[in-house]
């Protein structure tokens, strides 16, 4: 009982603490109070008559976006609409029946203005009208000064002019999240280069009078226009890819220029209408593009990523040359299977190819070869070749969010599911299947690497991009005979029946397989499985033979064998190019 | 049982006389305060405040016929589920990419930060209200109820609102202080505290350090981040000692003022009614405090006594960190005034805890033997 009394008496008096802290604070407001509307009320009183000095930002015009041969793809546009500050009923109405005289309002209009200004947060401006036309334009600002709270702004909007070819390089604009609402990149370049294509906004200083309404100018402080950007992209050759490429359902295709380290092209089907997401879009119209089932917002060339399949078999073989595990003349036999881990894992050829060195094993893209020199190199050999030729990496393109894809190494399994890695992977691995993610990007610079004979080669977008770089050489003597084998590939070889050409092309094609195949579908037409079963057909080539120059590298989701589909489309990629060079 | 010789009253005994009294003036004025921060405009978002107020009397007076007791029995349970709504706004919120506070119920959105608040003082209460002296001695009990307070705080702060967390974390400070925590212990805590605030700033969004450099000085940027609190001030300032009239405030109708409604209500009402109207405001606040505190130590037993002390405290707080502020004497942070910002999430959750007064002072009638 004695405690319980003590600790009663314990809390009485930190109660009173607290009630001394609330009477000492609420001491001080009242001192503050008084200090501000009697003792010093003369001061603020001379401030608030003089309070007549607004300060309203003014928009830069955002940078254009050039292609390389000199058309402009997004450009900023004037747009002039009526803003109304919040004001009663009484001034609505009187406002509007002026505006009705000025402009012949449809009943139409006076609803939507009605509903806009509803809608409208309180004591804060609102659009009466979007979109005037300069005869509007003109007959309102004419009229102005008879109105008591409206007033004309100038905004720009961004229009594009290729809107479906263009949509994942040059990406879309929105306003930014704060009250000033000035045009922002969201995606692709207009996010990347956001800083350099925005430009410095600037101030309009303007004195009121007792009303609120706009007497004079004070100040102005100009804004600083954003910088235009000039691509190293082509338009033509951007259309015609892009416009091949649509024959199919989804897919990529990325072609560079070697000699200038320079992307040409970089289309990704299905393209959506960047015009519409940057501007004014309706809930229903983003549904159908933010849910369409062929995911047209995602950049199929450098952000999707897919199993590289037989392309990679290059940098298997390279890596097999390199660490001498095989000679160029060494020959395996391939029997249309290995048996590895209680499993046989087949050759695509299930008849099998008989025996075969480096260069007929890439030409023919045989599997039961590379299981075994995978097996033979191990994986920790393949991915230190595979991060050399710039796979795992971003590629450092002028895009945001750009995917590293993925090798997979025995800590990453260990670290990812907790269990050891099996040699069977090691050997799915040599032939680009597997945990193994790439992007179409990251094949094409791989081949820019092997023709511009460079390890550092990296493609740029932008034209005044200098980056700075040294040479890395590659080792010629396996890169000889890979040359030699991508050669072989279009001439006789996989790719033979579509890129056997005058001007000569070399290349590897590739299916990347997106299931596992059952014994009794081996070798059925891959027409006859559903669109989401088939494998990724994909063809990575440089043109011309003597002079290497243009890489192009194509990806049709879904569309059967690399060398079927893939590689007729490159080369009318590769023949509109040779057709430009001449 | 009941005490002989009471008054017969009708519904409500006479003692509640004064709270009435006090929360009907602050209701009238809100709502007066309302309409003339809407230009003086009745349809639409005034009458909108009408209704929640109303909603909030029924509210205020339905909480007198509820059983004391559920409150201590549901405290834990109140205070998990408010937690729990905590986390799925944060976890909404990230999924949206962006801040948010509340959670639509499509009739209405509550914002269960403001929630938090009550659930806090509640939880906390029913914490040191079994605690014996001994138990309240060892500083190693109080180890729970500052984890009760920091979770709160930290997911208010992280989304992000300042104000609030702050709010949270001073109020369940207050209640750990008033429960007997160790004297000498809570001043070094408090005192490593105030030397640990300057690495605080690392942890602050730009937003946030912007709006305390310029409250730091600020004439330094007029038009800049300091603008809204100079604004303020010469918005009070030009009131005199009687204002300028109903309706007649040129900082607040022209715009001026920024979140003239909300947090900076006590500004536009100033420079309207002057210093003698702005007096009674904050006498007004000053007077329900008190009246908190006194409903605390009409009840005995711990629980009450620590919740009526919890609800004072964070009214209190709540009106001090609001009225300096649009003084520019603490930085400007979110926090609304009681009963008079717009806003329904507040107003509800200060007339629950009037009702929670009045509950409170009921049920110490009904036990006043114990």
């Amino acid at each position: 009982m004695l405690a319980s009394e003590k600790s009663q008496k314990d809390r009485k008096i930190r109660a009173k603490i607290i009630i001394f802290l609330v009477i000492v604070l609420s001491a001080i407001l009242l001192i503050e109070l008084y200090m501000l509307q009697v003792h010093f009320s003369e001061k603020y009183s001379l401030m608030s008559d003089k309070n007549r000095i607004r300060l309203s930002p003014v928009l830069p015009k955002r940078g254009r976006i050039i292609t390389s041969d000199g058309k402009i793809v997004a450009s900023s546009v004037h747009r002039y609409r009526l803003i109304m500050d919040y004001c009663n009923d009484k001034i609505f109405k009187e406002n509007l029946t002026l505006l009705d005289r000025c402009l012949k309002l449809s009943e139409h209009d006076k609803q939507c203005i009605a509903e806009a200004r509803k809608k409208a947060r309180p004591h804060m401006s609102f659009v009466i009208k979007d979109k005037l036309s300069w005869d509007e334009y003109a007959s309102i600002s004419m009229d102005l000064f008879k109105f008591s709270n409206l007033s004309l702004e100038t905004i720009y909007v961004r229009n594009y002019d290729m809107p479906l070819e263009f949509s994942h390089v040059i990406g879309h604009t929105g306003r930014s999240d704060d009250s000033i609402q000035i045009l922002t990149g969201k995606t692709g370049i207009e996010a990347f280069l956001n800083g350099r294509l925005i430009g410095t906004i600037g101030n309009l200083q303007t004195e009121v009078n007792a009303l609120g309404k706009k007497v004079r100018v004070t100040n102005f402080v100009e804004p600083k226009n954003g910088k235009d950007i000039k691509l190293t992209l082509d338009s033509k050759i951007q259309k015609y890819v892009y416009d091949i490429i649509s024959e199919e359902k989804a897919g990529a295709c990325v072609v560079l220029d070697i000699l200038k380290g320079e992307v040409l092209a970089m289309a990704s089907v299905p393209g959506f209408d960047v015009n519409l997401v940057s501007n004014k879009i309706t809930s229903s119209q983003w549904k159908s593009i933010a849910n369409d089932q062929l995911f047209p917002l995602i950049n199929r060339a450098a952000i999707c990523v897919y199993p590289p399949g037989s392309v990679f078999k290059i940098v298997v073989a390279f890596a097999a040359l390199s660490e001498g595990v095989i000679a160029p003349g060494d020959r395996i036999f391939c029997s249309g299977g290995v048996k590895q881990d209680d499993r046989v894992f087949h050759c695509w050829n299930r008849n099998g190819h008989g025996s075969l060195d480096v260069c007929g094993a890439l030409s023919w893209s045989c599997d039961c070869f590379f299981f075994e020199i995978a097996r033979r190199l191990g994986i920790e050999r393949i991915v230190k070749y595979a991060k050399k030729f710039g796979f795992g990496s971003q590629t450092g393109i002028e895009l945001p969010n750009e995917s590293y894809g993925l090798l997979p190494t025995k800590s990453w399994k260990f670290l990812r599911y907790g269990t050891s890695w099996k040699p069977y992977e090691t050997m799915i691995v040599g032939i680009g299947q597997g945990a193994l993610l790439s992007t179409l990007l990251q094949t094409a610079v791989m081949m820019g690497k092997i023709y511009a004979n460079d390890y550092n080669f990296t493609p740029t977008m932008i034209r005044d991009n200098v980056k700075a770089r040294t040479w890395h050489p590659i080792d010629p003597k396996p890169l000889e005979t890979i040359k030699k084998a991508l050669c072989q590939v279009c001439l006789y070889g996989t790719a033979s029946r579509s890129c056997n050409t005058h001007y000569g092309i070399s290349g590897k094609t590739g299916s990347s397989q997106v299931r596992k195949i059952k014994t009794e579908e081996a070798g059925v037409n891959q027409k006859k499985f559903d669109w989401k079963l088939r494998d990724h057909a994909f063809f990575v080539g440089c043109a011309p033979h003597n002079a290497p120059r243009y890489v192009v590298a194509v990806l049709i989701e879904h569309g059967g064998g690399g060398g079927a589909v893939a590689a007729p489309i490159a080369r009318k990629v590769f023949d509109k190019l040779m057709e430009k060079q001449r | 049982m009941k005490i002989s010789g009471q008054k017969s009253h009708f519904l409500f005994p006479s003692e509640f006389n004064i709270l009435f009294f006090i929360v009907f003036c602050l209701l009238i004025a809100s709502f007066l305060g309302q309409y003339s921060a809407f230009n003086g405009e009745f349809d639409g978002f005034v009458q909108k405040h009408l209704m929640r107020i109303i909603v909030g009397l029924v509210i205020m007076l339905g909480m007198y016929f509820i059983n004391f007791k559920i409150w201590s029995n549901f405290a834990y349970v109140f205070y998990a589920f408010t937690f729990v709504s905590l986390v799925i706004v944060d976890i909404l919120g990230s999924i949206k990419l962006g801040a948010q506070r509340w959670i639509d119920l499509h009739f209405f959105t509550f914002q269960p930060s403001e929630l938090m608040k009550l659930a806090l003082i509640l939880a906390l209460a029913r914490y040191y209200s079994v605690l014996s002296l001994l138990e309240i001695r060892e500083p190693k009990n109080h180890i729970s109820p500052l984890i009760l307070t920091l979770l709160p705080s930290i997911l208010v702060l992280k989304q992000p609102d300042l104000g609030t967390a702050g709010i949270l974390f001073c109020v369940g400070l207050g209640m750990i202080f008033l429960s007997g925590f160790p004297l000498k212990i809570f001043g070094i805590l408090i005192v490593t505290g105030l030397l640990l605030c300057p690495f605080g700033w690392f942890f602050l969004y730009d937003y946030q350090k912007k709006r305390i450099l310029s409250f730091l000085d600020p004439n330094s940027d007029p038009l800049g981040a300091g603008y809204h609190v100079l604004q303020s001030k010469i918005a009070i300032g030009s009131g005199h000692l009687f204002g300028r009239g109903f309706l007649r405030g040129s900082q607040s109708k022209l715009n001026f003022l920024p979140e003239k409604n909300t947090d900076f209500i006590f500004t536009t009402m100033a420079e309207e009614i002057g210093f003698l109207g702005a007096f009674l405001i904050i006498f007004l606040f000053f007077a329900l405090t008190i009246y908190f505190f006194w409903a605390a130590s009409e009840s005995r037993r711990p629980f009450p006594w620590l919740l009526c002390h919890g609800l004072g405290m964070l009214l209190f707080l709540h009106v001090f960190v609001n009225i300096a502020m649009v003084m520019g004497i603490v930085p400007a942070v979110g926090i609304p005034l009681p009963f008079l910002s717009y806003g329904g999430s507040s107003l509800i959750t200060f007339m629950i805890s009037c009702g929670l007064i009045m509950s409170a002072l009921s049920y110490r009638r009904q036990h006043a033997d114990v």
